[in-house]
């Protein structure tokens, strides 16, 4: 339990992290995010954007950033399908805003609980989405929820690649 | 206040934030009024609104991600060349000798050639399935996907600059596969038939049953508000049925996979379809730009054949119609007595020009005049027609008729009249 609250300063910094990172990420994991599945078909068990939202959020440890990254991140997402604007962002503005309060809390630079932040999130995206497709929406919406856990497992994997590589972008004091 | 602000900042920022959401979802989606081929049973349909923030928003998102979706597709050959030529071989050449490179470069090249084959023989099933189907079509590549298990959306190379637009049916050659959603100056999205919010109207093939095809939460493509039918089987073949203004009629939609009951409302069923074309693995479609009939050359000699033979038998027709007026004419007509004239019909030519008077009918019951000296031929008369053999042996009354057949009148039978030219 030691291990999970920040006992020291460096737990508790703020990672900054160059402009071009903040473009050039979130970019490429919307771009990966449409173009993967042209590869690997329907294994493409993975939700890239929202990686990337959870981990600034984690990071930079500010409810705010993380809630604007993620509305913002969401809302490209939502361009590119056919629904419409604002399914993905409300999830992913949710989700930022909840990784960015729980990253003060906790230790995030564990791998499990990296993993296991990463499943939480990505399952309470999904069950977002499904509360706004049929609550706000109304629409007669169906989800594969064994769909849904293979993804949040996914998320969980690749986050564990994803992440290391990421933190070697931050700026060094 | 400010302390206030300050302390619920992150909270107010957020609330901000969805709110502005909630706010762009009321505006974008609303109730689409019932539509023309809506039944009261249909499931209530939420549209874009296409506004023109929706739209800037949705041609930012596209213009980010399709430039490097292209570019990734355009590269990815390149890419895998570079890889097997370059990298991987050189790999090889540290481990193998050097006729095993050989082998393998010989390998990789039947690879790449197999590939182009396959290629070759997917483009020449398009180029078969456009010369059957006489559409206007356009070729497009997928670029990419909209990266969402929610959204069963791809992108396409094209896109208005080629002559696309909304709602222009997408298909392969084994079969339909979508249709166009929004279109951008060259790429283009298309919604495809596994999506929940699609929709294509199709018929059973055997059994003529007709239903809406959209996608189930596992992605697949589904015939749904259809009655319980146990004729409905496994295999059966689904086309489109025209009906929806977007898809020709009698395209290939798939076969039937299954058939499950709808578990909200158990006299329905829902056929769960396996669609003809590999919505997984697309890569060349056709959009379907216009349903006049565009023929091939051979197609259009077939027509300009077919329309000779039908303008010879037309004229043969007519022949056939002209000589049997003149044989008409030629010939005497059976004209009923007791028909009234036909009023208004038209008068009869002769052979000068002038109208020629219709022949007076025959009288029904015509008697003869009573003789003012009569013999022994006169009708009724006695004396010696008892020296007239009749050969029946018959008195001279049996024997008048004989004497004077055409005077013996025969009331519903039909007499011959009209000129005997």
């Amino acid at each position: 339990m030691q291990t999970l609250i920040p006992g020291y300063r460096r737990d508790l910094e703020i990672r900054r992290y160059p402009f071009y990172v903040y473009v050039l990420v979130p970019l490429a994991a919307l771009v990966l995010q449409a173009w993967l599945p042209r590869v690997v078909g329907r294994f493409a068990y993975m939700d890239l954007p929202l990686l990337v939202t959870i981990y600034f959020a984690l990071n930079r440890r500010s409810p705010i950033h993380g809630t604007l990254l993620g509305a913002v991140l969401g809302m490209a997402q939502d361009g590119l399908t056919q629904g419409a604007i604002g399914i993905h962002g409300i999830a992913n503005t949710v989700v930022g805003f909840l990784a960015a309060s729980i990253g003060i809390r906790i230790v995030v630079e564990n791998n499990i609980i990296r993993m296991v932040l990463n499943f939480a999130f990505t399952l309470l995206s999904s069950a977002l989405i499904l509360f706004i497709m049929r609550g706000l929406l109304g629409m007669d919406w169906q989800s594969n929820w064994v769909d849904e856990l293979i993804r949040a497992g996914g998320n969980g994997v690749i986050g564990l690649v994803l992440f290391p590589v990421l933190d070697r972008t931050q700026m060094r004091d | 206040m400010e302390s206030f602000l300050s302390r619920y900042r992150n909270l107010i920022v957020l609330l901000a934030a969805l709110l502005l959401q909630v706010i762009g979802l009321a505006v974008q989606v609303r109730k689409a009024g019932p539509t023309v081929a809506g039944s009261p049973g249909e499931p209530v349909v939420h549209q874009s609104k296409d506004g023109r923030g929706v739209l800037l928003i949705r041609l930012w998102a596209a213009g980010m991600v399709t430039p490097f979706e292209r570019f990734f597709h355009g590269s990815s050959e390149g890419l895998n060349g570079l890889w097997n030529d370059y990298v991987d071989l050189r790999h090889i050449r540290d481990q193998n000798k050097e006729l095993q490179q050989t082998i393998d470069r010989l390998r990789l090249e039947q690879a790449e050639l197999h590939e182009d084959a396959l290629q070759g023989q997917r483009l020449q099933e398009l180029v078969k399935f456009r010369e059957n189907y006489a559409y206007q079509t356009v070729a497009a590549q997928v670029i990419g996907t909209s990266g969402s298990s929610q959204s069963h959306v791809l992108y396409l190379d094209k896109g208005s600059a080629d002559g696309l637009k909304p709602d222009m049916a997408v298909i392969t050659g084994d079969g339909i596969a979508g249709k166009v959603r929004d279109v951008f100056l060259h790429s283009a999205q298309v919604l495809l038939i596994n999506d929940q919010t699609s929709g294509a109207g199709v018929v059973l093939q055997t059994t003529r049953i007709r239903g809406i095809l959209r996608g189930n939460a596992a992605g697949q493509p589904q015939v749904i508000n259809i009655l319980a039918d146990q004729r409905i089987q496994p295999g059966e073949n689904v086309l489109t049925a025209g009906g929806d203004q977007i898809f020709p009629r009698g395209l290939p939609v798939g076969v039937v996979e299954k058939v499950v009951r709808d578990a909200e409302r158990g006299s329905f069923i829902n056929v769960i379809v396996k669609p003809a074309a590999n919505l997984q693995h697309l890569d060349e479609v056709l959009v379907i730009t216009s349903l006049d009939a565009h023929l091939s050359a051979k197609q259009q000699a077939d027509l300009a054949t077919s329309e000779d033979l039908k303008g010879a038998e037309a004229a043969a027709d007519a022949e056939r119609k002209k000589a049997a007026a003149e044989m008409e004419e030629r010939l005497p007509g059976l004209r009923d007595p007791n028909a009234p004239a036909a009023a208004g019909a038209p008068a009869q030519l002769g052979p000068d020009g002038k109208p020629v008077a219709a022949t007076p009918p025959v009288p029904a019951t015509p008697k003869p005049l009573p003789a003012l000296h009569p013999d022994r031929f006169s009708p009724g008369g006695s004396g010696n027609s008892a020296n007239v053999d009749s050969g029946a042996g018959g008195d001279a009354s049996d024997a008048a008729p004989a004497a004077q057949p055409k005077s013996k009148p025969a009331p519903k039978t039909p007499q011959f009249s009209g000129r005997v030219q």
